[in-house]
């Protein structure tokens, strides 16, 4: 129970500093619960991510109910959905009715300009993560990257391996989203299909 | 008119309305929480006649820029517009209950599956493959909204090193906030001062033609110099 409590208070947290839509939560949860308390590792993460995503529903949400399951069974996905949504409602009924009116005031300008800054830097971060997990079959070396800025020479690893499935299909959903308005369902169902024939082709 | 028809409607029918129509939205829509809006659009505008067009449109904007997830920060909003509080919990419950239910039953059975079919497995990669790429457009669609500088580009890549270094994403959105202030306040008094700036530049350009004040500065420094 004590469990559930944290929990709660944990998704109130991400709710709180999600700034800019679902995919945000990703950085959020992963440095929570892969980093420091270890609860997943990132390729379960990447596959529950991966879960949330063909569910029908909101991304966030999805992962949120996924991830408070993973710790703390039902109990725990109720947390989370529970903390996702009260600071909302709390947020909701108290100032930001009045945004509207205090939007071109400095203190919310200031806010929303740095947050989304942060939130695009940390959305790309997002995308090193799953890149790492999809495209890169291996894990981003971090050690080279470290070493790169310490002015060494950088050493890739043996296991550095780029999977040509994974640039395959990455490759053509960024052309399809980007050349044409096909639904995120269809393109999720495609690369499921396709991800299954390359897995038998190769 | 449109006050008139949400007179009509009772206030548990609204609720009711409220829960369902969440629930729906939720329940069928599949992507993030803007893929909602046409839905969202269909049912409170079109059929209910409970918003305005510009009402939904300030709503989107409003529900992009408070924190927290998209779908939720709509249904609160929608919510509280059309029922109040009891609304906004109403649309928030009805937004939460599918996800919810659907993800427990898969979670469930997760661990049931054979981790080492390599179909499944090709399924996962593939999807992994594909979310990659949404982010990534996301991310860039992102990019070219909010990055208006190359100052500003250089401060998302900075925030983009401290989290590939591991520094906690919670710390650098609070770290972004007094941020925000202090570039927004730099900004504005930039903005001020070259508007001073080209206010001065008009003066001088319009005094020049009778030219009273610029042959009185030189003669000024002159005098100063001297």
């Amino acid at each position: 129970m004590n469990h559930c409590i944290v929990l709660f208070f944990q998704f109130c947290k991400f709710s709180v500093l999600c700034f800019g839509g679902g995919y945000m939560l990703i950085p959020l949860l992963t440095a929570e619960f892969v980093d420091r308390e270890q609860v997943l590792t990132m390729s379960e993460f990447g596959n529950l991510l991966s879960v949330a995503q063909v569910t029908p529903g909101p991304v966030g949400l999805n992962t949120a109910t996924y991830v408070g399951y993973v710790n703390a069974g039902f109990f725990g996905s109720l947390a989370a959905s529970l903390g996702l949504v009260v600071p909302t409602i709390l947020i909701g009924c108290s100032a930001a009715a009045g945004i509207n009116r205090w939007k071109d005031t400095f203190l919310v300008k200031g806010m929303l300009k740095g947050t989304r800054l942060a939130a695009v830097a940390l959305i790309m971060f997002a995308v090193t993560i799953f890149l790492g997990m999809s495209v890169f079959t291996r894990t981003i070396p971090w050690e080279a990257l470290g070493a790169l800025f310490k002015f060494e020479l950088p050493v890739i690893p043996d296991d550095f391996r780029v999977s040509p499935a994974g640039v395959l299909i990455c490759g053509v959903t960024i052309v399809l989203m980007l050349k044409t308005k096909l639904p995120t369902t269809a393109l999720l169902l495609g690369s499921a299909a396709a991800g299954a024939l390359l897995a038998a082709w190769f | 008119m449109e006050g008139m028809e949400i007179q009509t409607l009772s206030r548990t029918r609204r609720l009711l309305l409220l829960y369902c129509s969440f629930f729906r939205i939720t329940a069928l829509v599949v992507g993030g929480g803007l893929a909602m809006l046409p839905v969202i659009e269909e049912i409170f505008v079109v059929k209910h006649k409970l918003l305005t067009r510009e009402e939904l449109l300030d709503m989107t904007a409003l529900t992009q820029t408070v924190p927290g997830i998209i779908a939720i920060n709509s249904a609160v909003y929608i919510g509280m517009k059309i029922g109040g509080v009891p609304g906004a919990l109403a649309a928030a419950a009805g937004a939460v209950t599918p996800p919810f239910t659907v993800i427990l039953i898969i979670a469930s059975l997760f661990p049931r599956l054979d981790p080492k079919n390599r179909y499944l497995l090709g399924v996962f990669s593939g999807i992994r493959a594909c979310v990659t790429g949404m982010i990534l457009v996301t991310g860039c669609r992102m990019f070219r909204r909010t990055v208006k500088s190359g100052l500003e580009c250089a401060v998302v890549l900075v925030f983009f090193v401290l989290a590939v270094m591991k520094v906690s994403p919670a710390l650098l959105i609070l770290a972004a906030i007094p941020f925000g202030w202090c570039y927004v306040w730099w900004q504005t008094r930039r903005l001020s001062q070259a508007e001073q700036a080209a206010d001065g530049g008009k003066k001088t350009e319009a005094s020049s033609e009778p030219s009273a004040e610029t042959s009185v500065d030189p003669d000024k420094d002159g005098g100063r110099g001297k």
